[in-house]
């Protein structure tokens, strides 16, 4: 079965990074970290020998109107368990460390995201957009987003 | 003076070892390839944001267009998400029978890659050979669900219907020439020595590389990684039965086959055990009329056929999903493409985009 990460897990990362907020009385709570504490966290994740987060399985960002939220859905081998990891972002200019410096197997999603949701990364090899075409004018995924319809076209009338 | 440079070539997008609408974009030296950059997104459709304007049970034949080759698997994986994130209670004959058809429709997809990669390398009897015996896959899903693509049969609490008359009896004859039919495919390719030259030894892709690329499914396994999510989670029914996790070694072409192969037969030996094990009951929990899932979030994972087929749901407490994304495993693979084929010859990218085995319905979305 899923394991999600003990409450003793969440009080050591407190110890360490005191920065990070979570939700306690949440069955399942995520962390939450500022933009610069990103790869700090992510690498103390994956790297401690208390955490073992060695696999980044799922990227992806939800647009709350109000503001952009970054998930990362981290997993580890070693204890089979799950945590998750967010970041807040300014909805006028979404930016975020890229982390494919600590996990090179999300530049692909990290474009996704950069092409659907309109975030940009800081630091990724090679953002361009992924699935729509370069000249593409807006952000699909984001909640605001009004499709440009093309130009009606007024029928021929026979004789005019 | 002597004086070398590097072109550009483009494979794709309609050519026809590309498996659909993939461009790869090879930077050649002479004949070598130096970098692959695959571009994708002429089958992008938008699911995620239909999504989100569509009801939670409306949404389900959308995953049926993702994975088109495994639509079963795919409407296992949203299921399983919406399940979790309301907390629904599948009844038992319900999950036998979900995993059953799952398990089939892995032996068929998997049964299209042995024939796809035949005909890629040239081996056209061996394509029409794989495809006769998906043909009887098929057959059982029409029984069941009156489709042969796109089935929309598991629905979020159970499945649509019980299985009807004479499915057993037919599941069972066609589990039990199975692995007659593997030893035929076996005499016919795995002994075949073109075969073999051109996939053994090619695109070698280490343990640190495909965990670098985050891959999964068959081909981390080929690598020698045994990660599947079916024994990692043990989600549904899968930890009361028995199967092995196929493993290779080298992590070339040839172990991804023979992976895909072995899995066939592990595969017919779980669909075995739901026949024998299948109990009595009803197949559809209750479900109020309007379904709203509490207010949440959800990643849930399964095992596709390609590898971790993951949901990401985050209700708001209404009648649709706020936010849907999918994990698709084809298009995480993809990463993996450049250190397949930088190396080689031009002829061997054709093995190598055969073996990572893209769908592009699911790496466009």
């Amino acid at each position: 079965m899923k394991h999600y990460a003990p409450p003793e897990k969440f009080t050591v990362i407190k110890e360490i990074f005191p920065d990070v907020t979570f939700d306690g009385a949440e069955r399942q709570p995520a962390l939450f970290v500022t933009d610069d504490k990103l790869l700090d966290l992510l690498k103390f994740l994956r790297d401690d020998d208390r955490m073992m987060y060695s696999r980044l399985e799922n990227v992806t960002s939800v647009d709350w109107k109000t503001c952009f939220v970054m998930v990362y859905n981290l997993f580890s081998w070693e204890n089979y368990e799950d945590i998750t990891v967010k970041v807040k972002l300014d909805h006028e200019k979404p930016v975020v460390s890229s982390v494919t410096s600590v996990f090179p197997g999300v530049e692909f999603e990290e474009r996704e995201i950069f092409d659907l949701m309109g975030i940009d990364f800081r630091n990724h090899p090679d953002l361009r957009r992924i699935l729509l075409s370069d000249d593409f004018e807006g952000h699909p995924l984001r909640k605001d987003y009004q499709q440009i319809m093309p130009p009606r076209v007024r029928r021929l009338v026979k004789g005019e | 003076m002597l004086k070398t440079e590097t072109y550009t070539l483009n494979m794709g997008p309609q050519h026809p070892s590309t498996h659909g609408v993939l461009r790869v974009e090879l930077e050649l030296d002479g004949e070598s390839i130096i970098k692959v950059k695959p571009i994708i997104g002429y089958l992008h459709r938008g699911i995620e944001k239909l999504l989100e304007s569509r009801t939670y049970i409306q949404c389900v034949p959308y995953t049926d267009r993702l994975d088109y080759v495994s639509s079963m698997n795919n409407n296992f994986g949203f299921c399983h998400a919406v399940e979790e994130l309301a907390k629904i209670e599948v009844p038992r004959r319900a999950e036998y029978i979900r995993v059953m058809m799952a398990e089939l429709n892995r032996i068929a997809s998997h049964l299209v890659f042995i024939g796809t990669l035949a005909i890629d390398l040239g081996a056209s009897t061996g394509h029409l050979y794989a495809f006769r015996d998906r043909e009887d896959v098929l057959d059982l899903f029409d029984l069941v669900c009156g489709a042969r693509m796109t089935f929309h049969y598991i629905r979020i609490g159970g499945v649509a219907r019980d299985l009807p008359m004479g499915f057993i009896e037919k599941a069972r004859a066609f589990i039990d020439k199975l692995p007659e039919r593997m030893a035929e495919y076996d005499d016919l390719l795995s002994g075949n020595e073109i075969f073999v030259c051109r996939l053994k030894g090619r695109s070698v892709l280490t343990k640190e590389m495909v965990l670098s690329h985050n891959m999964t499914g068959p081909n981390v396994r080929a690598s020698g990684v045994p990660f599947d999510i079916r024994r990692v989670d043990g989600y549904s029914i899968y930890p009361e039965l028995e199967f092995k996790v196929i493993t290779g070694r080298e992590g070339d072409n040839w172990d991804r086959y023979r992976v895909r192969f072995e899995e066939i037969l592990e595969s017919a030996k779980i669909v075995r055990q739901c026949i024998d094990g299948l109990p009595e009951g009803p197949v559809m929990a209750k479900l109020p009329a309007v379904f709203k899932p509490p207010k949440g979030e959800i990643y849930s994972r399964t095992e596709g056929t390609r590898g971790e087929l993951g949901f990401y749901i985050v209700s708001d407490g209404t009648p649709k999903p706020y936010r849907v994304h999918i994990r698709r495993p084809s298009f995480v693979n993809m990463q993996g493409l450049n250190d397949m084929c930088a190396g080689y010859y031009i002829g061997d990218s054709v093995a190598a985009f055969s073996t990572i085995d893209p769908l592009m319905g699911e790496v466009d979305c």
